[in-house]
């Protein structure tokens, strides 16, 4: 779950616009990991692989924004009562 | 009062009860089981409450009020309780010891000896309550302290609001303890209450509007 929400943030923090090697350095993953990780997340619906040309990047989806919103809320509710999620 | 404490304490539960839903942490369950029982309690308090102000009116006995007051300390004990477990199953997953830990233990097992002839007696008489109180203080101060820990590491606005909460949630069973000494503390109990609820509120408008 964390390791997730670390990539979708990464992606986040990149404009909705990162590169694999932007992903890879920035979850701290090794390149098999993050490879099984993304399709994971593709499975899932909250993000989409575009390829543009020689340009490769991944994009958060609607669902994927949804999710990280949350996801954020529900970390700043537990933070303030001093729980780690 | 008790009522829009009650609603608030609900509002916390459901956005903890959401928490779980998405991350599976059982610490936000433990969140969302303590206020669920708290706001059943200050439901039924309330409501036994007004219901007895009705029977007082119409000449009626007091044993409405504290069957809800007894019911809102039970929940009030195992809220507290479960919040506590939350922080110490927390310390030890992050392989630190709490000096307050026997503390709150040897309370809840002494509350645990109780039969049910004593705890009657130790509810005290129908409208003063002392020794519950005393309990709870003792459970919203250790709370208090973990929370305003938290605050003093992380500066952060919402666990100020949840310190503060629990700080005046502390004060209120303290005002409740010494009402003998005077009518107004019993009203300032119920006000620092609603305070601390109301504390609660901004905090959870602030963590789920703010992006």
């Amino acid at each position: 779950m964390r390791i997730y929400v670390d990539i979708m943030h990464v992606i986040q923090r990149e404009e909705n616009h990162a590169k694999p090697t932007r992903i890879l350095y920035g979850a701290n993953l090794s390149y098999d990991r993050l490879v099984k990780h993304l399709d994971e997340l593709k499975t899932l619906g909250v993000i989409e692989e575009v390829d543009d040309h020689d340009d490769r990047f991944y994009r958060l989806t609607q669902k994927g924004i949804e999710f990280i919103n949350q996801f954020r809320a529900v970390e700043r509710f537990a933070s303030a009562f001093g729980f780690v999620i | 009062m008790e009522f829009v404490a009650f609603i608030i304490a609900l509002a916390i539960a459901y956005q903890a009860l959401k928490g779980y839903r998405l991350t599976k942490q059982r610490t936000l369950w433990y969140v969302h089981f303590s206020f669920a029982v708290l706001s059943a309690g200050l439901l039924i308090d309330s409501l036994t409450g007004f219901l007895g102000i009705l029977a007082r009116t119409f000449r009626g006995t007091l044993s409405l009020t504290w069957i809800g007051y007894s019911i809102y300390f039970l929940a009030q004990l195992l809220a507290y309780s479960m919040l506590i477990y939350a922080y110490v199953s927390q310390t030890r997953t992050l392989g630190t010891t709490s000096t307050t830990i026997p503390l709150v233990s040897l309370i809840g097992l002494a509350t645990l000896q109780i039969t049910p002839a004593q705890g009657i007696r130790l509810l005290g008489p129908l409208e003063y309550h002392p020794i519950p109180e005393i309990i709870l203080l003792f459970l919203a101060l250790y709370i208090a302290v973990q929370t305003g820990m938290n605050y003093s590491s992380t500066k952060d606005r919402s666990a100020f609001l949840v310190f503060l909460a629990f700080l005046l949630l502390t004060l209120s069973h303290l005002f409740f303890i010494l009402q003998p000494f005077g009518p107004l503390l019993f009203v300032i109990g119920h006000i620092l209450q609603l305070l601390g609820f109301i504390s609660l509120l901004t905090m959870l408008l602030r963590v789920t509007r703010s992006q």
